[in-house]
């Protein structure tokens, strides 16, 4: 199972399986300028694959007032 | 995907660039952007003292630091709202921040000053956000004015330009069309106005806060619309996506061509002048500022509420 926080909505959301950041970005409608993708503190760019287990945080790109 | 440069592996992808970097070559690329960007339009010299606005946004903090590593003097200058968990959260940010990193800080309360914004909101009938804006640009130029900075930067990002001077040319407004751009000059004894981040986009803003460790809130303000890709900025993130680079080919064919053009028709016409308001001293083109005209509205009317 991949556990997905979404950011600013501060939503959890979670999938029994993702091959890589691209299905993630495609389940949001999300261009991989849209938003950052972030593994254990680490920057992750669309083709990389994603693991059972992994917890990722998807911060979408917005300015806040 | 490995980084361009160096062959390790890529954290950032950029299609407008046609490029990829891992954390160290972005760090590279970034400044780079920024301070080309500086040295083309000749937005900071030298010896310039800088005031930074910092809302707590990743753009803004992102900025102060860039600007501190280029080695510019820089203070910040954060506008404390009075809005509630969200005000006091931005604001949270911006000490923990700048204490962290050893930036000078001022700060202006408006609750202090007597015009917190949910005061002014029950009040003053008018969009609360322009009223907002109004308030933090004055307050910008008074403490510009009185603490002698010689130019006052914001984190506008190329987004942000591009969605503005979008819907300025929708409306063909020649005033905005003829004088915009990343800087706008010291005019009668008011600091110049500078946008060092005009080059970047939000995506590459986010990314270098992000891998700079830069801490933001995005707690959005309860008066916000709450949008996330509003109007202008989701048609032209939907043609970039299409077309990588229009929003740099766009702003950027603006400023080559379009400005100057504009410039040159509407400098006849141009038929007020920016002078010290009969109140305050801040910038102005109608005698006595907004700002004052609203404090007075709101004076009038809280003296009818105790009536
Ligand atoms: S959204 Fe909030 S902070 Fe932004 S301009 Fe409007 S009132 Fe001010
Ligand atoms: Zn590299
Ligand atoms: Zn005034």
């Amino acid at each position: 199972m991949i556990i997905v926080r979404l950011e600013p909505e501060d939503k959890i959301d979670t999938y029994p399986k993702l091959n890589t950041v691209q299905q993630l970005l495609n389940k949001y409608d999300l261009f991989y300028t849209d938003a950052l993708v972030i593994r254990d503190g680490e920057l992750l760019t669309q083709d990389r694959k994603l693991n059972d287990g992994d917890e990722i945080t998807l911060r979408k790109v917005i300015s806040v007032g | 995907m490995k980084c361009k440069v160096c062959k390790a592996e890529a954290v950032v992808g950029l299609p407008s660039h046609n490029t990829a970097f891992c954390a160290v070559c972005y760090d590279k690329f970034f400044m780079k952007q920024v301070s080309e960007g500086i040295r083309k339009k000749k937005l900071l010299e030298a010896d310039d003292r800088v005031l930074v606005a910092l809302s707590g946004g990743k753009d803004s903090l992102g900025l102060m630091y860039a600007l501190a590593e280029l080695g510019y003097d820089v203070t910040g200058l954060h506008i404390d709202l009075g809005i509630s968990d969200s005000s006091r959260k931005a604001r949270a940010v911006v000490e923990d921040f700048c204490k962290d990193r050893g930036y000078a800080l001022k700060v202006v309360e408006l609750e202090k000053e007597g015009v917190p914004m949910p005061l002014i909101k029950k009040h003053i009938n008018r969009p609360i956000c322009s009223v907002c804006g109004k308030f933090k640009r004055h307050y910008f130029n008074k403490v510009a004015l009185e603490d002698g900075y010689t130019a006052l930067a914001t984190g506008h990002n190329l987004d942000d330009e591009v969605a503005r001077l979008f819907a300025n040319t929708l409306r063909w407004d020649q005033a905005y069309l003829s004088d915009q751009g990343p800087v706008l000059p010291a005019e009668n004894g008011f600091a110049k106005k500078v946008k060092p981040l005009y080059r970047v986009s939000e995506f590459e803003s986010a990314n270098f806060s992000f891998l700079k460790g830069i801490p933001y809130h995005h707690l959005p303000c309860p008066y916000s619309k709450g949008a996330s890709f509003t109007g202008h900025k989701m048609i032209w993130r939907n043609q970039e996506i299409r077309s990588p680079g229009s929003k740099r080919a766009f702003y950027g064919g603006f400023l080559e061509r379009g400005q100057p053009a504009f410039a040159a028709i509407h400098e006849k016409k141009k038929d007020y002048e920016v002078k010290p308001c009969t109140k305050c001293n801040c910038p102005t083109s109608v005698g006595v500022c907004g700002v004052c005209r609203v404090r007075e509205q709101l004076a009038d009317s809280l003296m009818a509420s105790n009536e």
